[in-house]
């Protein structure tokens, strides 16, 4: 067991942060907006030294109390790829709101946003099954609020879907985790994950469709995710690029860090304790959510929402990838969400330039655009040859990766394959529509689009992101396995890296 | 582990109390009730975690002179660990309401209404 405590730096700067902005905003309001890119920038170099010193995997023990007894934080590959993406985008998203945050109460939203951020970053990292209900409050109350900040009323309407639907979901997890904790009397990931056999299967299945129903909210799966359009189309844009970009990130993760390593069953193929596989469960839910969300956003006329019902398809893919329980399947998923992630969050970001500018978010409106802004139109189009999967983009590793688990498990899951190719088609044809519109229309008015240097940067890397993955898949590729590694062999991945002298059951 | 189906009064009374909330929230289109309903949910699981520490004859979790933590070889304390959990859950209870309360109070002042019905004619 490797200890690193500096690490907790990672959770703590963010959190002290956020709390100390208000009296920075005292001295003048931009220097709290500096505050937050600072903070976000040390947190993606210290994610990247931790990533490229290859310091993963370690733990962090509080008060060196040792793990089954203590809290402690455990940062593996999937943990670190984690950290990097959600530091990153919250970075660029930080560098954008310099720029776009200038109106209301701006001190305020980048505390909540620097508190929604550093929330994301513990709850990726704790090996606390408890805390992480706490983190996922932090992050929940931070976007409630994050959500409802700005000058039109329909956002009000969002926030409050989001927060009753969040903390019901919510709710139900902490259920989930009682009952494990009535079986088993720990609440460390790791010893429950190496003792969960002991447990009664009945309760074990009745706690498993708790966590799964209650995570599902956060990851955006089908029966849950009604909260997704309004809430996205509500906000204003950097915060639905923040809800899409780090929210979803954060939800996804919990969901396959309580499936696979503290309910899964070691195999060729990773299937769960108890009476049903729930991983067959998250695999027909997604399967559904991809299927009614390209739907949703094909007949969609409002881009912003068509964005929304996009991403929330795309968490399906991510979902299924995981779902076929191979290294493989598991590879795609970390390797989806990052590529979705970034392209969303670019896209969230062009739309905020664009709608700033008095052009509406109709898909009408964006005839034209490549006579006003030649550099939102490419940016935007980059963006989604990557959501759809062509080659050359990020996207492209991605799908083709789930693809080739989907095969390499069968069965069933040929199913998959389908699901995979008919999102890639439909992808198609709603961006490649509004990409069509933006070059060949001649729009009403030719008053360019002057883009400053604040919003364009995080736009730039964004898309030089894109293709940098989509040219060299092993900037992403090798990490992204390690992090499958992890999640397929819980006692040799998790377990053992957290208390090394445990005996599985 | 305390056989925490002993309780079995408090634990149906848990169960009620989330089962309760649960149909306030999805029947009711008036915000202020959405939200009791919320609070109701939240006292159900704060019920139910007290209830899986404790049975009807266990003693403080205290180590004192006169007060056994463990007779034969059975652990016959409460378990302190879910009362501290049950704090952090009550906190977090108040704070959601908190600021559900105060969107309320922002809807209100936008649409002049709090029917869920409403407001949705109001943003078309």
């Amino acid at each position: 067991m490797k200890t690193y405590n500096l690490a907790a730096l990672l959770v703590g700067v963010p959190l002290l942060m956020a709390f100390s902005i208000p009296l920075f905003g005292f001295i003048s309001k931009q220097l709290a907006k500096w505050i937050t890119v600072l903070t976000l920038g040390f947190e993606f170099f210290f994610g990247l030294y931790i990533f490229l010193w290859h310091i993963y995997p370690f733990n962090v023990i509080m008060g060196n109390w040792l793990p089954p007894f203590g809290e402690n934080l455990y940062i593996g590959p999937f943990a670190t790829v984690l950290i990097i993406l959600i530091s990153f985008v919250g970075l660029m998203i930080s560098i954008y709101n310099l720029w776009s945050a200038n109106h209301g109460d701006v001190v305020h939203f980048a505390l909540l946003f620097l508190m929604f951020v550093g929330g994301s970053i513990g709850l990726v990292s704790t090996g606390d099954i408890f805390n992480i209900f706490i983190f996922m409050e932090i992050t929940g109350i931070s976007s409630f609020a994050l959500a409802a900040y700005g000058p039109e009323r329909r956002a009000l309407g969002g926030a409050f879907k989001y927060l009753v639907v969040s903390s019901i979901g919510s709710t139900l997890y902490l259920f989930g985790v009682l009952l494990i904790y009535t079986q088993l009397g720990t609440l460390n990931i790791a010893e429950i994950a190496a003792r969960i056999s002991q447990t009664t299967s009945g309760l074990l299945t009745f706690a498993g469709i708790l966590l799964v129903a209650g995570l599902a909210v956060e990851a955006e799966l089908f029966p849950f995710n009604g909260w997704v359009p309004d809430t996205y189309t509500g906000a204003v844009n950097p915060v639905s690029a923040t809800l899409s970009g780090i929210g979803s990130v954060g939800g996804v993760y919990v969901l396959f860090r309580i499936l696979m390593t503290v309910f899964g069953k070691d195999g060729n193929f990773v299937s769960t304790y108890g009476n049903i596989d729930l991983m067959a469960l998250v695999a027909i839910l997604g399967s559904a959510t991809v299927v009614i969300g390209e739907l949703s956003a094909l007949v969609q006329k409002n881009v912003k929402k068509m964005l929304a019902y996009s991403s929330m398809a795309q968490m399906g893919l991510v979902a299924i990838g995981f779902s076929i329980g191979s290294k493989m399947g598991s590879y795609a998923g970390v390797f989806q969400l990052v590529n979705h992630s970034i392209a969303k969050a670019m896209m969230f970001l062009i739309l905020g330039i664009i709608v700033s500018f008095g052009i509406g978010e109709h898909i009408e409106d964006m005839k034209g655009l490549w006579y006003k802004s030649p550099f939102l139109t490419v940016t935007f189009t980059i963006g989604s040859l990557s959501l759809l999967g062509l080659p050359l983009f990020g996207g492209f590793w991605s799908k083709f990766a789930l693809v080739d688990a989907s095969i390499q498990r069968g069965g069933w899951y040929d199913f998959v394959i389908a699901i995979v190719l008919f999102a890639s088609v439909v992808e198609a044809f709603y961006y490649l529509r509004i990409v069509g519109y933006m070059f060949t229309s001649k729009p009403t008015s030719t008053d360019k689009i002057k883009v400053s240097i604040s919003p364009a940067v995080p736009i730039v890397a964004f898309s030089i992101l894109i293709i940098a993955i989509g040219v060299f898949p092993q900037i992403v590729g090798g990490i992204s396995w390690n992090a499958a590694h992890e999640l397929t062999d819980k006692m040799g991945g998790y377990v053992l890296n957290v208390i090394p002298t445990i005996v599985g059951h | 582990m305390v056989d925490f189906l002993q309780n079995w009064v408090y634990l149906t009374g848990a169960m009620a109390l989330v089962g309760i909330g649960l149909y306030i929230v999805l029947t009711n289109t008036n915000i202020f009730r959405i939200i009791v309903g919320l609070n109701i949910i939240d006292s159900g699981t704060n019920l139910f975690i007290v209830t899986i520490a404790w049975h009807p004859k266990s003693v403080m979790p205290i180590y004192t002179a006169t007060n056994n933590l463990v007779v034969n070889g059975h652990v016959i304390s409460a378990d302190p660990l879910p009362q501290s959990l049950v704090l952090t859950a009550i906190v977090i209870g108040l704070g959601t309401t908190a600021l559900a309360l105060a969107i309320a109070v922002k809807i209100y002042q936008k649409y002049g209404t709090l029917d869920v019905r409403k407001i949705k004619e109001g943003d078309r």
